[in-house]
């Protein structure tokens, strides 16, 4: 039980308990909807969750500074529609290029909300709330409302979504999710091991002490901006493959889902604690039950109100349930330190 | 009072009426009928809805919160009335539901946000989607239209000369809001409790009430809000009035009231209302895009902001080479 | 890091070197002075405590050795080079550290992460592996028992300090600097905490040590100085000093200005206090208080003064012992509930809990009882509302050119008058004033204690929380002195002198027997 204790933290639990409630969910509607586990379904949810999963991988890294990236879907529909444009006009360019392209894009356009917010001073709601609507702006007046067709783009990337990575027990992984799956292991890791990313968390954590001791604050800020704003680059590029069409509405609408993803998976909205593992997880429950609702056909338009009580029901657990796991827990830290006290401790 | 007025239009509001002044005789220049009574009624009948809900979201982000759910209750509430009416019940009575739905949204949340104390942010975060989602499942993909006669006149037609009713409750709201906000009891505690919580906790202000109070009527005001749209556009979809609360929200801090709480005021809004109404129509009269207009005012609301701090940062830096 | 402290060490200087040296150190704020012409040696391998009221300067004087403030005046050495400070991250690559008495970690970080946090040579990738060995090796060597894997996040007070010492530890410092370490930790606590600081002192570290605790001082110090309004008064070998010497230069204030007020005929009994305490903040408070009598709360910062002002107000209620108020039983749940009972407190804290700072001077006064002044709409009646600030404002002598402007405009001593205004005007039977006088220049001091000797004599019964013992000596009728959340004496205007006083707050038992309330 100590060992458990002390391998496992509350937030972990919370996770742990995410992870349940997907399964709960899975089962629930495994016995309402007939073929329910198949391939079709795995793949389906997976392809609906692998977007949101790698901007909410972003977000998740803005939020941890008490930040927040509202401009996400406007740099989604940015960054698919530029790529599109490009590659579209000469299918012979290298896979790699509107990859390049919508990431480059992405980065640029974060580092303007990263240096507003971070030398401007500005807050983050209202830069990202500006740059949400002046993105857009700029994609309408770039397109001159014109879309990108599928048939412009070359067969490779029209087939992407279809293309399999491996084949494991009648399941398909696509290399596209496999990519997003990729993404969130390097950034758990990177925000687990990397000094500087756990800086990210020192600065949420605690501005004032990371400001005292030295913390570069402005950097961190601006690199989470930018991270965010590449991955929604990429996930730019993934929605070019995945649906082809491109017109300027791309991804409008994308932030709330995102910041819900990562609110669900138990990201704090104000900073410090959280994990992308967890925000990926937010992603994945509300994918899984945005596809089951659809399959049950009449209750589709059920999705926003679960969606909506699921984000009530997360932030009123974090403030609520947390606060007494952690509170158990120093419980017993102070239990195990007053025992281990007639040991170490005889005063000279 | 008047040296007050005159010291405010030195400050931001100074600003906000030069850029009015600038846009309109740039306006009128583009048009000899631009300031006609039928364009003025036009300007304002274009983006009422979203006008009078910015007004009592000015109070809310005044208090130091915010209410992100304001466009959602707009869609719920036209949904409520659409569905019963379509469900047979008489037009006035499935109003009142609509409006009743407001008031249940605002109670949930000014309960989770004034006595649980959860974050307003996240609370009406989750009221955005959530509301969205009671509006989606009442109408689903349909569009229900065929109300009576009476009821799209209301939204459509001058009730008192030119006047539309949604004008008439914008001008009724502008002054009562006015009143309440710079003249009564409950306006001094929005600005109490959004300039220092603490502050007005240890002078006796019962703060839970104020924040419930003004989640509620948040809530209400857009549920009225709802209603109007739909009378306006003479049918109800479930998107309706979707992604409104940006818009809204851009309205009231690119009037001066800062996003922390505690200052701004309602002439400060009032103004900013007039700046993009005229700002979007004299671009439309410019040919420019409704796309480009929503950047010119996205990079508006960031100046607004930026502009302060930067100017702050160059009196620094000049005080400092003087010493 | 290994090699950075055998470096260290090989050009540590000699045994009670000089480590750091100030020199003539002035620091204003405003129209404070601050510091002034202060120097001092810490010296390799000795523990220097620092002794002085609050507001004596101590805390200044650490936030200028750890960069958070600069000198307006003055130079610092540290190991005879001399030493300029931009930020408390250069303070720290320098070999200074400090310590607080409200640790400064990262909550939402493990224990071994925050040891490490600001370590530069940590490497680009955290091998967790060996932080949390190296955490537990220095927590060890400390003989802490502490899980190096919990988030800081809901550590005891004690443990949060624990790892603020591993951290100082971590970085191999030269100066330590420790700012009431020990307030908030047990007896037992504290006996490992020494340990700790003589472990360091056997490691060449300089020490300073601040606290209220005298036997503390006398135990671990190797010199003691005594500072008194941003002052040195002394600086001495432990084995001069006794305990009274200390307080007596502590508190050898003058009087100054200062006039006894002559007492006012006491009413009957308005408030008694019985056993009164709130979890983890103070314990067993009795005491009584009549109408028209000044009961002065005495103690050192921390003492638990405040919260039981706090208590009788309901924004912190009591959560044990009665309070009976003009005969009557009653439980305060909240402000509200105890402005209605006749009850009023001033905040020692003008600027982030009296005042709305941005609003006017009418707007402040009228807060609390707002409803007073609306009409039948509901609207607020400025002109009564100006009447009744006018009013204050004469009666006062608020110096302000207009009740309309805002009060971060006035001088604190205006702010002062406002808040008081603001109390006054709930027409109070209790009026509970926590540090009235703080920050506030000489004139306008005495100025208040005039107001406190008027309002007295008008029957209001006053309880007044002060740190500025010549002020609580010559206003209070009685004086109850607290020390660590614990009533330690209610002194009669006679049996109270300054060292009395002192002496009991700092838990000196050559002070007289501390009583209970008299019965």
């Amino acid at each position: 039980m100590t060992w458990l204790r002390r391998r496992i933290r509350p937030e972990q639990i919370r996770e742990f308990s995410l992870l349940l409630l997907i399964v709960v969910a899975v089962l629930i509607f495994g016995s309402a909807i007939d073929n329910y586990y198949t391939s079709r379904t795995f793949n389906r949810i997976a392809s609906s969750v692998m977007i949101i999963t790698v901007v909410a991988v972003g977000q998740t890294l803005v939020v941890l500074t008490r930040n927040i990236d509202l401009s996400v879907g406007s740099i989604v529909g940015c960054t698919a529609y530029v790529a599109g444009v490009r590659i579209a006009a000469d299918n012979g360019l290298p896979a790699i290029v509107p990859v390049l392209i919508a990431v480059a894009l992405g980065a640029a356009m974060g580092a303007i909300n990263g240096v507003l917010v971070a030398w401007g001073r500005v807050p983050s709601i209202i830069v990202t709330l500006g740059t949400l609507a002046i993105f857009r702006g700029l994609l309408v007046d770039y397109s001159g409302a014109r879309t990108v067709t599928t048939d412009s783009l070359p067969p490779w990337l029209v087939d992407l979504p279809r293309l399999d990575l491996f084949t494991l027990a009648g399941l398909h992984v696509k290399v596209m999710v496999a990519l997003a799956l990729a993404i969130v292991i390097a950034f758990q890791l990177a925000t687990s091991y990397l000094t500087f990313a756990r800086q990210f968390y020192a600065l949420g954590s605690n501005p004032d002490a990371a400001d005292l001791i030295g913390l570069p604050t402005r950097r961190i800020v601006l690199t989470a901006f930018v991270l965010s704003g590449a991955l929604s680059g990429l996930a730019g590029f993934m929605t070019l493959a995945r649906f082809g069409n491109i017109t300027v509405e791309a991804g409008r609408g994308l932030e709330l889902e995102v910041v819900a993803a990562a609110v669900v998976g138990g990201v704090n909205i104000f900073g410090g604690s959280g994990t992308v593992i967890g925000a990926m997880l937010g992603g994945v429950m509300i994918g899984t039950l945005e596809q089951s609702l659809l399959r049950l056909q009449i209750n589709e338009f059920w999705r926003d109100a679960v969606m909506g009580l699921l984000i009530l029901l997360a932030v009123a657990s974090d403030a609520v349930i947390l606060k007494r796991l952690r509170a158990l827990w120093a419980r017993a830290d102070l239990e195990m330190i007053a025992r281990s006290a007639p040991r170490t401790g005889e005063a000279p | 009072m008047i040296a007050a007025a005159f010291a405010r239009l030195r400050g931001w509001e100074g600003l906000l009426l030069a850029l009015l002044v600038v846009i309109v005789v740039v306006n009128m220049a583009h048009s000899p009928y631009y300031l006609g009574v039928g364009n003025i009624i036009n300007l304002f009948q274009l983006e009422i809805e979203k006008i009078i809900v910015a007004l009592m979201m000015t109070l809310i982000i005044i208090n130091g919160e915010i209410d992100l759910s304001v466009a959602s209750v707009m869609g719920m509430s036209a949904c409520v009335m659409a569905w019963s009416f379509r469900a047979g019940v008489p037009l006035p009575w499935a109003m009142l539901a609509a409006m009743a739905s407001g008031v249940a949204a605002g109670l949930i949340n000014g309960f989770w946000i004034a006595y649980v104390g959860l974050p307003s942010l996240a609370v009406t975060l989750a009221g955005l989607i959530g509301y969205r989602g009671v509006a989606r499942i009442l109408v689903q993909d349909r569009a229900i239209g065929d109300y009576p006669g009476w009821f799209n006149a209301l939204g459509q037609q001058g009730l008192v000369g030119p006047l539309t009713l949604s004008i008439i409750i914008f001008l009724a709201m502008f002054a009562v809001l006015g009143l309440v906000l710079h003249g009564a009891a409950l306006g001094r505690l929005v600005y109490v409790i959004g300039n220092n919580l603490q502050a007005a906790r240890y002078s006796g202000v019962r703060v839970r009430r104020v924040k419930m109070t003004l989640f509620v009527a948040s809530a209400v005001v857009a549920a009225l809000a709802g209603l109007l749209y739909a009378a306006r556009l003479g049918s109800v979809r479930g998107d309706m009035a979707q992604g409104f609360e940006l818009d809204i929200i851009t309205i009231v801090l690119l009037g001066g009231v800062s996003i922390f709480g505690g200052s701004g005021n309602l002439l400060g809004v009032g103004l900013s209302i007039l700046v993009i109404l005229n700002l979007r129509n004299g671009m439309g009269l410019a040919d420019i895009t409704g796309n480009t207009q929503t950047s010119v005012i996205g990079a508006l609301l960031i100046l607004s902001v930026l502009a302060p701090n930067i100017a702050q940062a160059i009196h620094i830096r000049w005080k400092g080479r003087e010493t | 890091m290994e090699g950075a402290a055998v470096d260290r060490r090989s050009d540590a200087p000699a045994v009670n070197a000089p480590m750091l040296n100030l020199r003539d150190i002035t620091k204003r704020f405003g129209a404070t002075q601050a510091l002034e012409g202060v120097s001092l040696t810490l010296r390799a391998g000795r523990v220097h405590a620092l002794l002085g009221e609050n507001g004596a300067g101590k805390s200044t004087l650490i936030k200028i050795m750890t960069g958070v403030h600069q000198p307006d005046h003055g130079e610092m050495l540290l190991a005879g080079r001399p030493l300029r400070l931009a930020s408390a991250a250069e303070a720290q690559r320098h070999g200074i550290a400090a310590i607080y008495q409200e640790p400064l970690l990262f909550p939402d970080l493990n224990v071994a992460e925050n040891i490490f946090i600001s370590h530069q040579d940590r490497g680009a990738v955290t091998n967790w592996r060996q932080m949390f060995r190296r955490a537990e090796e220095i927590l060890a060597s400390l003989g802490v028992a502490l899980d190096v894997r919990s988030p800081a996040r809901g550590l005891t007070l004690a443990a949060q300090q624990s790892v603020e010492i591993a951290k100082a530890i971590s970085l191999n410092v030269r100066v330590l600097i420790m700012d009431e370490p020990t307030a908030s930790l047990s007896s037992h606590e504290v006996a490992q905490l020494f340990k700790l600081v003589r472990d360091l002192r056997e490691k060449d570290v300089a020490i300073l040590f601040v606290s209220h605790r005298m036997e503390e001082v006398f135990e671990i110090a190797d010199d003691v100085t005594v500072f008194r309004d941003g002052r040195l008064i002394s600086t001495r070998p432990r084995a001069e000093v006794t305990p009274q010497r200390a307080i007596a230069d502590m508190v050898g204030r003058e009087m100054g200005l200062l006039q006894p007020r002559s007492p006012a005929k006491l009413g009957e009994k308005l408030l008694s206090v019985r056993g009164l305490g709130r979890d983890g903040a103070f314990e067993d408070v009795s005491f009584d208080l009549r109408r028209g009598e000044v009961l002065g709360f005495a103690g050192l910062i921390g003492a638990g003064r405040t919260d039981v002002g706090l208590a009788l107000f309901g924004i912190e209620p009591a959560t044990s012992g009665q309070i009976v108020l003009d005969g009557r039983a009653v439980t305060i749940r909240s402000p509200r509930q105890a402005m209605a009972l006749g009850i009023a407190y001033s905040s020692e804290d003008r600027r982030q809990l009296g005042l709305s700072l941005p609003m006017s001077i009418a707007t402040n006064i009228t807060l609390p009882v707002l409803s007073r002044y609306l009409n039948w709409l509901g609207l607020v009646r400025t002109g009564m509302e100006r009447a009744t600030a006018e009013a204050f404002r004469r009666r006062l002598a608020i110096r302000t050119p207009s009740v309309d402007i805002a009060v971060s405009k006035l001088s604190g001593g205006n702010q002062q008058k406002v808040m008081l205004s603001k109390w006054l005007n709930t027409h109070p039977a209790l009026l509970i004033l926590d540090e009235p006088t703080r920050g506030i220049d000489v004139g306008a001091k005495a100025e208040v204690h005039a107001i406190i000797g008027e309002l007295a004599a008008e029957g209001i019964g006053i309880i007044m929380i002060s740190s500025d013992l010549p002020e609580v000596l010559a206003m209070s009728d009685r004086v109850l002195v607290m020390r660590e959340g614990r009533q330690m004496a209610v002194l009669d205007r006679d049996g109270a002198d300054q060292e009395s006083v002192m002496a009991a707050a700092m838990g000196q038992s050559t002070a007289r027997q501390p009583s209970g309330a008299e019965a």
